[in-house]
């Protein structure tokens, strides 16, 4: 097989294989938990028949191993589950939800890329100045904020001091066609922004150091010899290089990202999937919650993949290696 | 996963100075040397030293939380008062007073911090450790590690809490146990730099013991790393305690900071009286910068090439 088809092969398969831990990690905490779950569906008060029919209709008094296969080949035809509060598919109620939480985290890691590269690179190439720490300071604060906090800072700051943005939702009801794109648009900035501000930092920091040491590379000190003008030389030269682990942290952090998106979407009533997860723990609504949780560790594993292989791309040594 | 990267020395980077200095040769006790001059360096560092004292001070607020406040219970007459003489971070929707909730929530925040990071620290360092010396063991340790990374892992802790039962030991036990595979990340690269040391490989010479090995050679050669682990996985376990909190899944018989932003939240009294949440925001955000700064000025006096 050609190197560039056993990469791909061995990163889908990593994929599946996490996929997999997820689903497994799910079922056996479900299980083991000191909670029976029953108890999520049963009143305390039932009759001890009732709760034996309630068990039975979930399947839930057959041995594990069988409950395991039952519950992979569910999960392979796409069922999550009824929701206990909403009567109605786990899956439906999240697909509903979904298409607004990847625009905002979609969103929110695009523009924290654009404002991070050219941070980054003021940065280094003032390391030691007051502009560097300043960035520097301002990115280890900014990873610090609580997510809550600082969406509703912003919630009283724009939308109920100056008033100039909507304080919550995803879109007005009444606008249809262009409209409609600007009052999405319009309520996204809010929720983005929070999320752009949690995530700057790292990816500032990181790209940062790895400029710096590009910088000290011979091809670097080489290009200047050269006389090339020195802003070629960080932008054509050593940027190109010092993307590479920036490219990395991406997927490291879609976890986390995925995470402020939960917290974001709580605060500005963002119909996504995290408000789902919001609305379904005061309900307790263990099947959205497991489900919710599958299908973000789903969309954060295939946009891992993605960005594995487009690391592969950039750099063929991944590829061979 | 947020600051750690751009803190942890690479893997394969100069041998960590503990590391050389670990005191097998006999003669001089040089960890004792470097210990003093890693102190000597931190001390001439003003952010670290200001880090440290408002940590030392939050530790103190904690610990004397019954002397500073009474606890926040039951009604009082001033509902949603502003700031003043009285209150001095006014009060809540039923009249409580916030700097009490504040206060006393200093206690739950810092305990389920430490608690659940010292557990985490645990896990990953046997882990790191495993993985990073016995290399069959690796394949396997090192696959779970990456894979749970790469997962989401608040709406995992959500589920898990909730169906556990919110309590401080469950946040305790659920935090930790989906924070330690990131300690086991850096454990495990900084161990990959340890073990194939020649006085690694010197203590295998003469009939040293895996367990010995472990305890006198590999250990304080990934002993830096862990220290800047702890703190950092600190305050990353007090945002988790905070955001669990706020989404209602926080202890329901004690306030930390995440409760009282869940408070005012189900109140709605979120964006209207702004001092229900400015104040256990900026507690939150004085804690987590604090122990932030401290790694970092931690890390630079540590290394010979930034005291």
């Amino acid at each position: 097989m050609p190197a560039g088809a056993r990469f791909v092969t061995r990163r889908l398969l990593r994929g599946v294989l996490t996929m997999w831990f997820a689903v497994t990690v799910t079922f056996f905490l479900l299980r083991l938990l000191p909670g029976d779950p029953a108890l999520a569906v049963a009143d305390p008060g039932m009759t001890e028949e009732l709760r034996a029919d309630l068990l039975r209709d979930y399947g839930l008094d057959r041995p594990l191993a069988v409950q395991y296969w039952e519950y992979l080949t569910q999960l392979l035809h796409g069922n999550l589950g009824v929701s206990f509060r909403q009567n109605q598919p786990v899956l439906d109620i999240l697909l509903e939800r979904l298409p607004w939480t990847l625009l905002l985290a979609g969103s929110a890691l695009v523009v924290t890329v654009a404002l991070g590269i050219p941070l980054g690179v003021v940065a280094a190439t003032r390391a030691k100045g007051t502009l560097d720490r300043l960035i520097q300071v301002g990115g280890i604060t900014g990873q610090s904020l609580f997510i809550p906090s600082i969406g509703v800072f912003l919630l009283y700051v724009f939308g109920v001091v100056f008033g100039i943005l909507p304080i919550g939702g995803a879109m007005d009801d009444d606008v249809y066609g262009l409209a409609a794109y600007g009052s999405i648009a319009l309520h996204l900035i809010l929720p983005c922004l929070s999320l752009v501000l949690v995530q700057l930092g790292s990816y500032v920091l990181t790209l940062r150091s790895t400029l710096i040491d590009a910088l000290g590379e011979d091809y670097c000190t080489l290009a200047r010899a050269k006389g090339l003008p020195n802003r070629k030389v960080v932008w054509r030269h050593a940027l190109r290089n010092a993307l590479l682990p920036t490219t990395t942290l991406v997927g490291l952090q879609l976890g986390f990202l995925v995470g402020g998106a939960v917290l974001t979407e709580s605060i500005y009533a963002y119909p996504g999937v995290g408000r789902a997860i919001f609305e379904a723990v005061s309900q307790l609504d263990f099947p959205v919650l497991q489900g919710a949780f599958l299908m973000l560790a789903f969309a954060v594993i295939a946009a891992n993949l993605l960005t594995d292989l487009a690391y592969g791309l950039l750099d063929p040594r991944v590829r061979t290696a | 996963m947020t600051t750690t990267d751009a803190l942890m020395p690479p893997p394969g980077d100069a041998p960590p100075p503990a590391a050389a200095a670990t005191p097998t040769a006999g003669g001089l006790p040089p960890s004792e040397s470097v210990a003093r001059q890693t102190w000597q360096a931190f001390r001439r560092n003003p952010l670290g030293l200001v880090s440290a004292g408002v940590l030392i001070l939050l530790g103190l607020v904690a610990l004397a939380a019954p002397l500073i406040a009474d606890y926040p219970s039951g009604y009082g007459e001033d509902v949603l008062a502003g700031p003043g003489a009285g209150h001095w971070f006014g009060t809540d929707d039923l009249g409580r007073d916030v700097f009490a909730q504040v206060v006393w929530g200093t206690r739950v925040s810092i305990v389920v911090g430490l608690a659940a990071s010292l557990l985490a620290i645990v896990i990953g360092v046997l882990v790191g450790v495993a993985a990073a010396y016995f290399r069959p063991a690796d394949l396997v340790l090192g696959v779970i590690v990456d894979v749970s990374l790469s997962l989401p892992v608040l709406p995992l802790m959500i589920l898990v809490a909730a169906l556990a039962g919110p309590s401080v030991p469950t946040l305790v036990v659920v935090i930790a146990v989906f924070s330690w595979p990131e300690v086991a990340r850096v454990v495990r690269s900084q161990g990959l730099a340890v073990v194939p040391m020649p006085y690694v490989s010197a203590a295998h010479v003469i009939g040293g013991s895996h367990l010995w090995i472990i305890r006198k050679h590999v250990l304080p050669g990934v002993a830096p790393v862990v220290a800047v682990s702890v703190v950092l996985t600190t305050s990353r376990a007090v945002l988790s305690e905070a955001g669990l909190s706020f989404l209602g899944l926080g202890d329901p018989n004690s306030w930390s900071w995440g409760t009282i932003l869940h408070q005012a939240q189900r109140s709605g009294s979120l964006a209207t009286a702004w001092w229900t949440t400015l104040f256990p925001s900026l507690a939150i955000l004085l804690l987590v910068v604090a122990t932030t700064l401290l790694a970092v000025a931690y890390n630079d006096a540590r290394n010979p090439r930034t005291r």
